[in-house]
């Protein structure tokens, strides 16, 4: 099995972020679609790595996780007080902002 | 002439140039930003700002009469403004011998006018910020005439159209001061196009703006090419706009709404001169263009013919006053359009009128200062007596403008018509008679102003009580008055200003090749001046002066009232036009955004008003927006690798 | 393999002490959050802030005067050289007045800017008690001072990882602080919820084309893409892929269309001082990272992306210029106003030589000021329900108050670029050196697009000098010192870039050229 699967997955993987990001209207949803994002693109890291056979690839795999878990910090904490403001979850009641 | 105009170094005594603007500049800052605390103290500060400014000034001058001719003109590098690609802007100054006439004249003039304006303005409640507006005054018309390049020269010049328009809308509260303000800045504006446009020109063909560069440069173009031509004419509509000659004059009179000591300064001695002072300066440019300068020969005449005739209708004795400034002011574009010959000429009588104009403004101001403000000269009458300073002061004034010999007009004035008929062929013929006849009709309404203010029957309101004013005032009203006495004398003895110049806008024509020989010139003059003055007498002086304007006049007179139609005439060339215009823009918009004049912006902003409604607030739609874009950034470089 | 075979990294730690100094203090902001009571902890926060920065700018002057030869440290993951001393040292003053607007308390009768507790929800009975009080959230310094640790970083990372840990550092504290107004809270949460999204959503296009160009280059550093863009053979696909996707990121981050749509939004919901740290912080920051990315690591295929940077330049001053036309608030007017001066900005990226580097960093200085000042300025307008950011409100100002409304309208001049003002000597600057690098159609463009905007910049100065008040308009809140200070640096360095930016030319010029 070639590792330009595992490039083609990771791409599929990401593509399934986005739209989820651009179709789904809980933010809490919204929010795990970016995280998905960023793990295809750690599958992308790690299939670099092999396929350039160096470590540097796995070592990035982890710093990214580390990012994104301060990133679930932060964005729990903006989403749940705004969900406590609003009494609502969806992306798209917060609409204020226009024009 | 130096083959290339090259320039001293400021050293010695000339480091100290710089000095001159900052002093002001230093006052203004003070004042303007100082706060409530500097309100007891600021004025005085202002003016000893403006003194220093003046002595440093006169030590100045003594160093340059000690230089040789050639080498009077000092340059001082002030720092290098956008050094960027190999291009360069420097901003310097240079103080040769026609910027130093014009710094003794604003800073001495000017000194004399903020210690007037400290009894003027003694009960204002904002004069902390008058003296500070006349400070600012002060740094922008020395910038302006001291800056070694169009650039600076073009920053001065906005930044006395700043002050002017900040200072005739001083008294804001008056809807007349706040429309007059704006009128003078908008119609500054049209001559401030040309100006730029100008300078843009000289950029483009011959990158750069320094006087050294330009003035030095531009004989390359050859005489009377068409370049050269469009820049003295763009030039000259700058000039027009500042220093009100027609067809822009019309703000000038509404600019009276100002403080009386601000018409003084800026309306009458000095920021209105800018103009002649553009000229002047630009002498090699217009040397080359005959057209260009027949053409300042005829705006000058023109407009000291509208002056003229407007002066005599007007009951305000302010507007008069300004109606003659833009006639004097008249008299000096056709002195420096009429070329090399008479250049000296018409800084001589700039010079003189600096004097005798501000003379006679703060005498208008003195006597409205004990007339409640009142301006109409119909409720004036017989106050000779009881403000005699104020009177032989303004006497002083009216023999030098009228030409009385001896007295400063006689030397200036007389030697424009001289100038004017010695330009020989019709239009010589022309101008001069021109200038002949306003020299009579300047007599008449100076005569006319003198005569239904000073003498004759007491018109004065109820509650008028008119009385001297304080010395603070007529101090420097005494000084102006002995200007207006000698100056003239002063200037011209042994050649004195003519020689000075020379250096600067070159030597004046030989003596000896008359149209009229100039005695006999002179003659004619004075029975003429006699003639407008004896005319004036019967007509004021032997009857009594009506209270109010008499409503069966001839059509003349009607005319001239209404400012020659001089407002019409800009409604219906500049304004109306543009209305028109706009209405067919917005006409052909269609969907007529409301409030949106220029077409272009209503198209701009009608665009704008949908495209904003993409703006929708979700952030789903942001998010898509962005995936858009950048699946088409990716397409972009994907597609341009295969192309 | 025992632990010594891994050798430890040599780190010379001089040059880094900027960032030290910073993340130090933005430290001991979270102790001083955990230790001092919390009547003294905005005083003491505001003394550990300023510290820091200007510890920080100090040991940038004393890096710029003791290496005077370019290096890579970190294992050549940090870069010092001009451009990333210019910036930090731009940062740290832009830095010092934003924590100056942080810290101001007398503007709004009950205290602060910032909201009294965050987690108290709106309109509840809890949150009247607390508005009422004193209070604030005081975390907002140590977070404002990661967030400019962050940019410090930012553009100074040789590497890519390094660079995306660093664009999360900016913009988590961010993301928080954009939600953290006292009034219009709903407006402030929204704000920050738009933000944290697309935020998140652009740095994972980031991160993506960084894994791209790992697959295409076998290293993130940018000296080896660089090598390997000049190589022939490699998987080109990857790498323009790569070059997309972290574009997304970056554009993203200096608000260039068509990623600027949060700018709007995030900039008028958000409390003032913030959103002054972000429209000058953040982009002199994102800048800096875009010039060091586009000019050290993708020089060799410029030809194949400076029609992409061409497209972006012109469609974000469009964009800006139009749209503000329209705007109502004075915050969105101003977001707006820098969408279309990112594109300016942008063309002096495009111009891709040494002055248009030196041209970019003169205006990031000059445009972080300005804008900073004249956000500063938008705190001052106030009436009873805040700041009153309007339009219609801000009609008749030079009447009221002269001095700020000129002060505000010279901000605005330097926008329109007139002369004597930074704004001017910026756009010339920019300008200037695309046409010398053959994009004279893009400045074309831009001085349409730059007349465009000089006319609602005109108009604002137009509403508040030539219209009578409103009756019922606002009051201009009088500041303590800590505004004030701001406003001058900010009004200072707008006037003297004007008037005399030949020394700073010198410096950028002297700074523009990057290590590789």
């Amino acid at each position: 099995m070639t590792p330009a699967y595992y490039l083609f997955l990771s791409a599929i993987l990401f593509t399934i972020g986005v739209l989820g990001f651009l179709l789904r209207r809980n933010a809490i949803v919204v929010f795990m679609c970016v995280e998905l994002m960023l793990n295809s693109v750690n599958l992308s890291l790690v299939t670099f790595a092999r396929m350039n056979g160096t470590l540097d690839g796995q070592i990035m795999a982890f710093f990214v996780m580390v990012v994104a878990a301060a990133e679930v910090v932060v964005g729990l904490a903006i989403i749940v007080s705004i969900f406590r403001t609003r009494r609502s979850a969806s992306v798209d009641d917060a609409n204020l902002l226009k024009y | 002439m130096k083959p290339a105009l090259a320039y001293a170094a400021a050293d010695g005594t000339f480091a100290a140039t710089w000095l001159l603007l900052a002093f002001p500049a230093v006052g203004a800052a003070i004042l303007l930003l100082g706060g409530r605390r500097a309100n007891r103290w600021g004025p005085v500060l202002a003016c000893l700002a403006a003194g220093a400014a003046f002595v440093l000034g006169l030590v100045l001058f003594a160093a340059m009469l000690g230089r040789a001719g050639d080498d009077r003109a000092i340059s001082q590098h002030l720092f290098s403004w956008i050094p960027v690609n190999g291009f360069q802007v420097d901003a310097g100054l240079l103080l040769d011998p026609l910027s130093m006439c014009f710094v003794l004249l604003v800073t001495g003039v000017g000194t004399l006018i903020h210690i007037y304006a400290l009894g003027y303005m003694a009960h204002d409640p904002n004069r902390r910020r008058f003296f500070g507006y006349l400070n600012l005054f002060v740094v922008a018309m020395l910038l302006l005439v001291l800056g070694n390049n169009f650039l600076a020269l073009y920053v001065g010049w906005e930044g006395v159209g700043l002050a002017s328009y900040l200072l005739i809308g001083f008294w804001s509260a008056r809807p007349s001061a706040a429309t007059a303000a704006k009128k003078a800045f908008i119609v500054n504006r049209v001559g401030d196009v040309g100006l730029s446009i100008a300078i843009m020109l000289m950029f483009a063909t011959l990158g750069t703006t320094s006087y050294a560069g330009v003035l030095g440069g531009i004989g390359a173009l050859g005489a009377n090419s068409g370049t050269v031509t469009a820049i003295a004419l763009l030039l000259l509509l700058g000039a027009c706009g500042k220093s009100a000659q027609f067809p822009l004059q019309s703000w000038l009179l509404d600019a009276m709404e100002g403080p009386t000591p601000v018409s003084a300064l800026i309306h009458a001695a000095t920021m209105v001169t800018a103009g002649v002072y553009l000229i002047a300066r630009s002498a090699p440019i217009f040397n080359l263009t005959s057209d260009g300068r027949l053409l300042v020969t005829i705006v000058g005449a023109v407009t000291l013919a509208i002056g003229a005739i407007i002066g005599c209708a007007y009951d305000d004795i302010k507007k008069v006053l300004a109606s003659s400034t833009m006639s004097q002011i008249g008299y000096m574009f056709l002195a420096v359009g009429l070329g090399p010959a008479a250049y000296a000429i018409g800084i001589l009588h700039l010079l003189t009128h600096g004097f005798f104009k501000a003379t006679m403004f703060l005498g208008a101001g003195s006597v409205m200062h004990g007339m409640n403000d009142t301006v109409d000269m119909r409720r004036y009458g017989g106050l000779r007596t009881v403000m005699p300073i104020t009177f032989w002061t303004f006497a002083m004034g009216y023999l030098a403008i009228i030409g009385f010999p001896g007295w400063a007009g006689f030397f200036s004035k007389d030697k424009i018509i001289e100038a004017a008929f010695d330009k020989g062929g019709t239009s010589g013929w022309v101008l001069g008679t021109v200038a002949l006849i306003g020299a009579g009709v300047t007599a008449f309404y100076m005569t006319r102003l003198m005569i239904m203010t000073f003498f004759g029957e007491r018109r004065w309101d109820p509650d008028a009580h008119p009385h001297e004013s304080p010395a603070v005032m007529t101090g420097p009203m005494i000084v102006l008055a002995l200007g207006s006495v000698i100056s003239g004398f002063a200037l011209t003895f042994g050649g004195g200003l003519q020689q000075f110049l020379e250096p600067v806008v070159g030597r004046s024509a030989e003596e000896g090749i008359h149209t009229i020989s100039p005695t006999v010139l002179t003659l004619i003059t004075l029975l003429v001046v006699a003639g407008g003055a004896a005319a004036a007498y019967r007509q004021y002086g032997t009857q009594a002066v009506p209270r109010t304007a008499p409503q069966a006049v001839s059509p003349v007179t009607v005319a001239a009232r209404r400012n020659l139609y001089g407002d019409a005439v800009n409604e219906s060339l500049l304004m109306r036009p543009g209305q028109y215009l706009t209405r067919a823009l917005v006409f052909v918009d269609g969907r007529g955004v409301d409030g949106v004049v220029n077409g272009l912006a209503a198209g701009i902003g009608g665009s704008s008003g949908r495209l904003r409604h993409a703006q929708t607030g979700f952030v789903r739609s942001y998010a898509l927006s962005m995936f858009g874009g950048a699946a088409l950034v990716l397409a972009v470089l994907l597609l341009g690798r295969l192309g | 393999m025992t632990p010594t075979d891994i050798p430890a990294p040599s780190i010379a730690y001089g040059p880094l002490w900027p960032m030290i100094a910073v993340f130090l203090a933005a430290a001991i902001g979270v102790l001083v959050e955990a230790f001092v009571p919390a009547r003294r902890r905005r005083p003491v926060h505001l003394v550990v802030a300023l510290a820091g920065l200007t510890g920080g700018l100090v040991a940038v002057a004393l890096v710029a005067r003791n290496h005077h030869h370019p290096t890579l440290i970190a294992e050549r993951a940090v870069a010092v050289d001009g451009p990333t001393l210019f910036i930090q040292g731009t940062l740290l003053l832009l830095g010092i007045a934003a924590v100056l607007l942080l810290g101001e308390r007398s503007l709004d009768s009950t205290g602060g800017t910032f909201v009294a507790a965050a987690a108290v929800v709106p309109g509840s009975r809890g949150e009247r008690q607390l508005t009422a009080s004193s209070t604030m959230q005081t975390e907002v310094f140590p977070l404002a001072m990661f967030a400019l640790g962050g940019m410090l970083l930012f553009p100074a990372s040789n590497n890519l990882l390094l660079m995306f840990v660093a664009l999360e550092i900016l913009s988590l504290p961010l993301y928080l602080l954009a939600g953290l107004a006292r009034r219009r809270r709903l407006l402030s949460q929204e704000a920050a919820v738009k933000y944290f999204l697309l935020g998140a959503f652009s740095s994972a296009f980031f991160l993506y084309g960084i894994a791209m160009l790992y697959g295409y280059a076998g290293s993130v550093d940018l000296g080896a893409i660089f090598t390997a863009t000049g190589t022939v053979g490699s998987n080109d696909t990857l790498l323009y892929l790569g070059i997309a996707l972290l574009s997304v990121g970056l554009l993203f981050k200096i608000g260039a269309a068509p990623f600027q749509n949060w700018t709007p939004d995030v900039y008028q919901g958000s409390p003032t001082p913030v959103t002054a740290l972000m429209a000058s912080g953040t982009k002199v920051a994102a800048f800096g990272a875009l010039l060091r990315v586009f000019y050290v690591a993708f020089g060799p295929v410029r030809w194949d992306w400076r029609p992409l940077m061409w497209g972006v330049a012109i469609l974000t001053m469009g964009v800006g210029a139009v749209l503000a036309i329209t705007q109502t608030d004075v915050k969105r007017m101003l977001a707006y106003s820098s969408i279309a001066h990112a594109g300016f900005i942008l063309t002096g990226v495009v111009a891709l030589n040494r002055s248009g580097l030196s041209g970019s960093l003169f205006y990031l200085l000059a445009y972080g000021f300005s804008t900073l000042g004249a956000f500063a300025i938008v705190t001052l307008v106030r009436d009873a329900d805040g700041e009153a950011t309007h339009l219609s409100q801000w009609r008749g100002l030079g009447r009221r108050s002269p001095a700020l409304a000129g002060i505000f309208a010279l901000f605005l001049l330097a926008f329109a670029g007139i002369p004597l003002t930074s704004g001017f000597t910026s756009k010339f600057a920019v300008f200037s050196a695309a046409i010398s690098s053959g994009a004279t159609g893009l400045v074309v463009v831009g001085l349409i697009a730059s007349a465009v905007a000089a006319f609602f910049y005109v108009r604002v100065i137009v509403l508040m000098f030539f219209e009578a008040p409103a009756p019922d308009g606002p009051t201009i809140a009088v500041p303590s010192v800590l505004t004030y200070g701001a406003i001058a640096l900010a009004f200072a360095v707008t006037v003297v870039l004007g008037v005399i930016p030949g020394p700073l030319f010198t410096l950028a010029d002297k700074a523009a050229l990057f290590v590789r």
